[in-house]
């Protein structure tokens, strides 16, 4: 059997999943969205539950990509049981999500999750009561703790009724449902009438589309009426009303009208203020730029070592043999795919999602996402995008991809601009920190960074006058800070990882695969000789150089190893200057990061956009070396 | 184009079409006294920018677009002449062609006080309908110790007294997270460098964009 996990965000409801089922998290977007939802199974009692954890959402009315999602997974799915968790701390908001479930005709069991909170207020919940009037089984449950959590499988497992609570709404709108129920026909197994019915009053649009001809114009009459004699929209009173029912049971349940929690006032909150809020977060950055460069470093030593004495040996032999350059071409692109994807992806892009996980856990991020909002919009973007940006400076892929929660295209393109131009990925961190930090010193690789940073701020203005738009307000909760839990930022990481590999590294290794066999041709070498001199007289790089540059727009993660091996030594200050590393990593890092990034880019804008973006990025870069390049002869 | 004469277009296009059927191209020209062949120019253009349906030979219709912003300034302008001559004894002709260029310049703000100041009349004094305004709330409700969230200061208390928006998935989302009318909230911070503000619901701290603080529209408390 199944059984789904409904409930609001910030109820601990992806705690309650984790703590309801074992290993074999499998997540999933839904078919074209990028709302995620999990699924994994369970033992109980000798039977193999099927969970759902549905998107947190506060309605199902399908106002936004996940209420949509939510909603069709409960309709298409049909699961057998639904666990409503509610926060018991917030039991009047939380209620109003179990009414609408309720309403559509869930068999419903509510766990009145955080009840630890809740006693720690000096607060009891009558669960009886509560039980009594809602006609349904309410189980108290703490999920950080796991307490409670048998009790409700059992009950979910055993108890399989519909509750027959029922807002009622004003007499007015009472009467309109009941009309329209009259023009609605009952389906079997389908919504119950009632339900259609508000949902049609509501106008959420699902219900429309499926509606009759008959049923779709007595509810456009009704909500035009409403709206005429009481000044306001059906959905204001229908929402207040189920506020105030809700009101009211929680007052009644809670002894007294206290569903306050008194806690800390936000106002002290040092992560908002800008004064302590900026280097905090300046300080959060470079914390988290040290463990990566420490632990990456670390696994990236550790995996290269065991690849170079496994596949690499084993490709390369098979190459060979091959005695052909089509095949040999071949066999290299995969073999120098599976080691740039060992030595530069993985590491990184692995330690870097285990600290988005953990700051997206402590609730820091929301606070990091409303600290900067202002900010944001003068760039003409919306707060939420400090999160693509800050996974850009893990990679681009998966960065372009996280794009799709913003608004709308133009926002996307924007941002997806921004972050291949001025964010560095980890690869051309890489360079920076590796060639230019290493050989040059810590201020070139710093002032590196502060280029980009203008750039950034410059870049943005200028694309938010260009393209004309605002960006769409947010209106997003704050959770308390917490601590993260070792188990769930391990399932995100999972998910996460999963994502990026089947996504990046099939990407990754079609373009080496064509790049190789051009090489192996020697197609490439003769379409990039024309160029290199331009390089060397524009940037004042050597040749060798300039052919590092030349490939690193194609293979940017290899971009180092490349000069490395063209250099004929690993100490790169005997070749180049410390001004030449400079413009080196300066142009690397302004440059569309790599082939993966894109396909990444033509799979999510289109031939024109990206083709727009890379040309931009390509003149940017040249011609910003080309200035420092001038700047620093100049001295 | 001139936003004032395309406005004015509009409002007459508007008043020719109230009781239905289409505007002549003469009418519109004997309203404004300009030659008949400027007003054609003038509505190809208007047609071309969507403003309006125009058919040579049997009339203009005013499209959606156009529409809303005729509604506008003919209610600015029905207002104004209310004003005008109840209020400041303004008589004869001279009130019309007041209120015909002031009803540029006045602003949405100073238009819903205007309303408010006079009770909310329905009728212009030549007796004609005044639209009614966008606010979605109805007259009663309509009171000025109401003000956008945005105003609201840091510490400060309130009480939601309604919620403005044409954007049917911005009114159910809030809607959805708590905010309906009635619900007591305090703005707990606001968020410098035009950062959110962020408010305290019942216990839960919700960031919402300056933007979208005049969705919300309330009832300072005390």
């Amino acid at each position: 059997m199944e059984i789904a996990l409904a409930g609001n965000p910030n109820v601990g409801k992806s705690m309650l999943f984790s703590q309801l089922t074992g290993v074999g998290v499998i997540a999933s977007n839904y078919p074209g969205t990028t709302v995620e939802y999990s699924e994994a199974k369970a033992k109980f009692m000798g039977l193999t539950l099927t969970v759902v954890d549905l998107p947190g959402t506060y309605s199902l009315a399908g106002n936004s990509d996940e209420e949509r999602v939510a909603t069709r997974l409960l309709t298409e799915r049909r699961s057998d049981s639904v666990i409503a968790v509610l926060d018991a701390t917030r039991l009047e908001r939380n209620l109003v999500f179990l009414f609408e479930l309720i309403e559509a005709g869930y068999s419903v069991v509510a766990a009145l999750n955080m009840y630890d909170l809740l006693r720690k207020s000096k607060l009891e919940v009558d669960v009886p009561k509560l039980e009594r009037i809602l006609m349904m089984p309410v189980i108290p449950t703490v999920a950080t703790k796991g307490e409670g959590v048998d009790s409700l499988l059992y009950t979910s497992v055993q108890i399989r009724r519909k509750s027959g609570f029922a807002v009622r709404y004003d007499s007015h709108i009472e009467g309109m449902i009941k009309e329209l129920e009259r023009v609605i026909p009952s389906e079997e197994g389908g919504p119950p009438v009632r339900s259609v019915a508000i949902r049609l009053l509501m106008g959420e649009q699902s219900v429309i589309d499926r509606a009759s001809d008959v049923a779709k114009q007595l509810s456009e009459r009704f909500r035009d009426e409403f709206r005429r004699t009481h000044g306001e929209d059906i959905v204001v009173h229908i929402q207040r009303d189920r506020f105030g029912e809700a009101g009211r049971i929680a007052g009644e349940v809670l002894g007294r009208a206290a569903t306050y929690r008194t806690r800390k006032s936000i106002a002290k909150d040092i992560t908002l203020r800008p004064a302590t809020g900026i280097p905090i977060l300046f300080g959060v950055l470079a914390l988290m730029f040290v463990i990566l460069v420490f632990f990456g470093g670390l696994l990236e030593g550790a995996l290269v070592h065991f690849y170079e004495h496994t596949g690499g040996v084993f490709f390369h032999d098979l190459g060979t043999r091959a005695e052909n350059h089509l095949a040999s071409g071949i066999l290299d692109g995969i073999s120098l795919s599976i080691e740039a994807m060992l030595a530069l992806v993985i590491p990184y892009i692995l330690v870097f999602y285990v600290m988005l996980s953990v700051l997206e856990d402590t609730g820091y991020l929301v606070r990091v996402v409303s600290l900067l909002d202002g900010v944001m919009h003068r760039l003409g973007l919306h707060g939420r995008a400090v999160i693509p940006m800050v996974v850009g400076f893990g990679c681009n892929v998966p960065a372009i991809l996280s794009t799709r929660t913003m608004g709308s295209r133009r926002e996307r393109l924007i941002l997806a601009t921004l972050i291949t131009i001025a964010v560095p990925c980890s690869a051309q961190t890489a360079i920076i920190i590796g060639a230019v930090g290493k050989f040059a010193g810590a201020w070139w690789a710093l002032l590196i960074y502060v280029i980009l940073m203008g750039m950034l701020v410059v870049l943005g203005l200028v694309l938010h006058r260009a393209i004309k738009f605002e960006p769409t307000g947010m209106c997003i909760e704050i959770p308390d800070m917490r601590w993260p839990s070792a188990k769930q930022s391990a399932i995100k990481t999972y998910i996460r990882l999963k994502e990026f590999l089947t996504i990046a590294f099939p990407l990754l290794l079609a373009g080496s695969i064509i790049i190789e066999t051009l090489l192996a041709y020697g197609v490439l070498q003769s379409l990039l000789r024309p160029a290199a001199p331009f390089m060397i007289s524009v940037l004042g790089l050597p040749s060798i150089a300039a052919v590092a540059l030349v490939f690193g727009v194609l293979r940017k993660e290899m971009a180092l190893q490349m000069l490395m091996v063209l250099s004929g030594t690993g100490n790169l200050a005997l070749v180049l200057s410390n001004h030449q590393m400079f413009v080196f990593a300066l142009v690397m890092a302004i440059f569309m990061p790599c082939i993966a990034a894109f396909a990444v880019m033509l799979k999510e804008f289109g031939l024109k956009s990206t083709v727009g973006v890379a040309a931009a990025s390509m003149a940017l870069a040249i011609a910003t070396g080309a200035f420092a390049n001038l700047l620093l002869k100049l001295n | 184009m001139d936003p004032e004469i395309i406005e004015q277009y509009l409002k007459i296009i508007y008043k020719l079409t109230e009781e239905g059927g289409q505007a002549k191209t003469s009418d519109i020209a004997a309203e404004l006294d300009v030659a008949p062949a400027s007003v054609t120019e003038m509505l190809h253009k208007l047609s071309a920018k969507g403003y309006v349906k125009h058919e040579p030979y049997r009339g203009v219709v005013l499209k959606s677009k156009g529409k809303k912003i005729a509604t506008k300034v003919t209610r600015k302008h029905r207002l104004l002449e209310r004003f005008l001559t109840d209020f400041i004894g303004v008589k004869g002709p001279t009130t019309h062609q007041q209120a015909c260029k002031m009803e540029h310049a006045l602003t949405d703000e100073a238009e819903q006080s205007l309303c408010r100041m006079m009770q909310h009349p329905d009728k212009c004094p030549d007796g004609r309908e005044i639209p009614k305004c966008e606010r979605g709330i109805s007259c009663d409700k309509c009171t000025s110790c109401d003000v956008p969230l945005s105003e609201m200061r840091e510490g400060e208390t309130a009480v939601v007294s309604h919620l403005i928006s044409r954007d049917n998935d911005e009114l159910c989302s809030m809607l959805s997270m708590g905010f309906v009318p009635g619900s007591e909230i305090k703005i707990e911070k606001r968020i410098p460098m035009g950062g959110p503000i962020i408010i305290n619901l019942k216990g839960t701290k919700v960031a919402l964009s300056r933007t979208r603080g005049d969705v919300l529209h309330v009832i300072r408390a005390g």
